[in-house]
């Protein structure tokens, strides 16, 4: 098909700030292991939040991973740790955190990470986490806490959700007492009340920002997005990401108000479900030759946690432990099937979506795992095109470039067609 | 009797509550001669070849006097395919029981009102009372299976019964009527008693890994001078090895059970694993470690490297292969389990 003239959206200012906001993060891990304070490793979905209210500084090796992709380093720490046995199949986030730990590489410009004084997973997301953390605690011989959040299915009740965050709960509260024997202190809880509603504006603000995606033309890309999402699960809990978060909209609410959108032309508006590439984000530039955009991006929306609207700021703040429970357990990137089929259709209409692009990632089989079904009903019953490509989000050997481009191709091609009708 | 199919990457579902129910738990097995198709419109094609099969035999049809299914807690892939079977497989009574990730006593608690939640959902659908009595009287059974199935065992290390055969026996007690079962297994101890060992001299085997339910697989194993003396896998030793307390609530007693039996590679902290096989590889006198992933099997890929640094330090061989879920890789695997033979020991 022909191209048409190439296009290239918008990034907002703000966001050009991200990278001090980031910076000033690595820089906070860097201080607290020069003055040995403490720092923890955390998987995302943890409660991060609980961390700060401690006084613990948070480093997040999924985030130091997608570092090292974006640097082009990930393909060589996955082969240091595919060389120490860890398979092919594994995923790449904990192989490239491998990789950096046996090469000891602590330029954080790398992806580079040190030890922590103790570790805190969760299989909320997947086992992949516990069990990466798990062998990383063991390498290092610090302490590791999990917490365990059961899986919601499509046929869970109401009462067995109760009795669910019962046990998150408690895990919770266990969390703090591993934390206080580690560090010697108490949480404070006039702290964590404080870091919960910081949490809740950042939540808040990423929020508003999606809502100015519906918009047409829409004022924000993935240009801002992908990398904006930082914050929310590196610093859920600090004033200065709220800054950041509200020059975004500002300046997205004034593109809106002028009618500007992040594309100049804006013809096809896409969703994006999964991770992207880390590696290669600029393969989602290409999509714009076609004036295409991608409005939404359930895994970028997820990490603004705040989303059950049974929750208030209220409940959040005068409970800051056990509301952690709820928003564990309804966590927009675990949806089981029904709910995500659900979701997506009503995301679909709100955003005036034309076409779902679905990332079977090779490294995260939980994800992936439903997408085929996802697909069939979205297209079966709700006529919207969908389109699934295989790829790995920090594997660039998995991604097939010309592949992936010919599907692409076909799929905006669909899309001018039904545009026809 | 009404059947209920158990879905289960590890070996953590409490037959008990169903045969309280008078139900036969049948967990599902997978089938290596089918050819795929169903299965890859619903799962893509790296995610766990077993599980696969296991939907690909659920879409092709159950058996008539399979009434539900109860999928518990395992790995990633058989969490997420849950739902999966929830939309494409046509069964009235499917639960999915939240075995849980670790062991502790907020764990035991929180496993024990799953089992709660299970029990009142038999009770309502198939219109049955599933006492607490009846529950006890059904860990008992289970216990003297559990005891004879022990005792059998010890006959593959005394080179008196084919690690395969054991094998077949351990699936068919996790197939059919217990009460039966139990009468089969009295038998074969005193068939065994008065046998003789085998004539071949054969290498002694610790087999660990993935979820392995053919028995084929351990067939060739022993075409080529490897004998399973012992393993731990979940149609295996994880199966029986220790008993569930008879005495008290009987809810709790199979909870405790379920999380305090040796460790498996879906649970935390699965590395502990290694200290049940290093035990049995002392015990049993192995000349070697066989740990086998069915391919993308991820709890097992995770716990590898650390197995095979840990074995190492012990001197002891350890082989680990991946394993598509197909008896036509057999001759393949041949290759690398001669040379395994034949790099070993011979006690």
């Amino acid at each position: 098909m022909s191209k048409g003239k190439v296009i290239k959206s918008q990034m907002l200012g703000a966001t050009q700030k991200l990278k001090n906001e980031m910076g000033r993060h690595y820089l906070a891990i860097e201080q607290a292991y020069r003055e040995g304070k403490p720092v923890a490793w955390a998987t995302s979905g943890t409660p991060v939040e609980l961390l700060y209210a401690m006084d613990v500084q948070p480093s997040l090796p999924e985030n130091s991973a997608t570092i090292s992709a974006a640097q082009k380093y990930s393909q060589n720490f996955i082969e240091v740790a595919e060389d120490a046995g860890y398979s092919y199949d594994l995923c790449s986030y904990f192989k490239t955190n491998m990789g950096v730990t046996l090469t000891k590489t602590t330029d954080l410009g790398k992806g580079g990470i040190r030890k922590p004084t103790f570790m805190l997973s969760s299989d909320v997301i997947c086992d992949t986490h516990v069990d990466w953390f798990q062998v990383q605690a063991e390498r290092f011989k610090v302490p590791h806490f999990t917490i365990d959040v059961p899986h919601v299915v499509s046929n869970t009740t109401n009462k067995q959700k109760n009795y669910y965050k019962k046990y998150v709960k408690e895990q919770l509260w266990e969390f703090l007492d591993f934390m206080s024997d580690i560090l010697g202190y108490e949480m404070d809880m006039e702290k964590a009340k404080e870091v919960a509603n910081n949490s809740w504006d950042l939540s808040m603000v990423w929020q508003d920002i999606y809502k100015l995606r519906k918009n047409i033309p829409s004022p924000v890309s993935t240009k801002d997005t992908f990398g904006g999402l930082f914050p929310l699960f590196t610093m859920p809990g600090l004033k200065t990401p709220i800054k950041l978060y509200k020059r975004m909209y500002k300046e997205a609410k004034q593109r809106v108000d002028s009618g500007v959108g992040a594309l100049e032309e804006e013809n096809y508006r896409l969703m994006f479900e999964g991770i992207p590439f880390w590696y290669n984000l600029k393969f989602f530039n290409f999509l714009e030759q076609w004036g295409a955009i991608i409005v939404y991006e359930p895994y970028t929306y997820s990490f603004s946690k705040f989303m059950n609207p049974d929750i208030t700021k209220d409940m959040i703040v005068s409970n800051p432990v056990e509301s952690m429970a709820e928003l564990m357990l309804s966590f927009w990137y675990i949806y089981d099937l029904k709910t995500r089929i659900k979701k997506f259709e009503e995301t679909v209409k709100e955003y005036n979506i034309d076409g779902v692009i679905l990332h079977n990632n090779m490294s995260c089989r939980p994800n992936s795992c439903g997408q085929y079904d996802l697909k069939k009903h979205l297209m079966d019953d709700f006529d919207i095109p969908c389109l699934i490509i295989d790829a790995d989000m920090n594997d660039p050997r998995k991604l097939n470039t010309t592949q992936v481009t010919n599907k692409l191709e076909s799929f905006i091609e669909l899309l001018r067609e039904r545009k026809k009708r | 009797m009404t059947k209920i199919a158990i879905v289960d990457s590890g070996v953590d579902t409490p037959e008990e509550i169903l045969m309280a129910a008078d139900i036969i738990p049948f967990r599902f097995f997978g089938d290596p001669s089918l050819n795929i198709t169903k299965a890859n419109e619903h799962v893509p094609p790296n995610h766990c070849i077993w599980a696969r099969n296991l939907l690909e035999r659920a879409l092709n049809g159950l058996d008539a006097d399979i009434k539900g299914l109860i999928t518990t807690h395992g790995c990633d892939c058989t969490n997420r395919e849950f739902d999966i079977w929830l939309e494409c497989v046509d069964l009235d009574f499917m639960y999915f029981l939240n075995a849980p990730l670790k062991r502790d006593k907020a764990a035991i608690k929180f496993f024990v009102d799953d089992m709660k939640e299970l029990i009142q959902q038999l009770e309502t659908k198939f219109n049955v009372k599933i006492t607490k009595e009846k529950i006890t009287e059904a860990i008992k059974l289970t216990n003297k299976i559990r005891n004879l199935l022990k005792e059998i065992s010890e006959y593959r290390s005394k080179m008196v019964l084919k690690g395969s055969e054991f094998h077949e026996i351990v699936k068919k007690v996790q197939q059919e009527d217990k009460k039966q079962t139990l009468a089969m297994l009295e038998n074969k101890l005193e068939e065994l008693k008065n046998k003789e060992t085998f004539p071949e001299k054969m290498k002694r085997i610790l087999l660990t890994g993935s979820v392995i339910d053919d028995s084929e697989f351990i067939k060739n194993l022993e075409t080529l001078g490897l004998q399973v003396v012992m393993d731990d896998i979940c149609i295996g030793t994880r199966y029986f090895w220790d008993s569930i307390e008879e005495n008290g609530d009987p809810i709790k007693a199979l909870s405790k059970y379920h999380l305090k039996k040796p460790i498996y590679s879906t649970k935390i902290p699965s590395l502990q694993r290694f200290d049940n096989l290093k035990h049995f590889t002392e015990k049993y006198e192995v000349d070697g470690v066989l740990n086998v992933a069915q391919k993308f099997c991820e709890p097992i890929l995770y716990d590898h490297p650390h197995m095979s640094k840990a074995f190492k330090a012990l001197e002891i061989p350890y082989l680990f292969v991946e394993i598509e879920y197909s008896r036509e890789s057999f001759k393949q695997l041949a290759t690398r389990f001669e040379a395994f033979a034949e790099m070993i020991g011979g006690k």
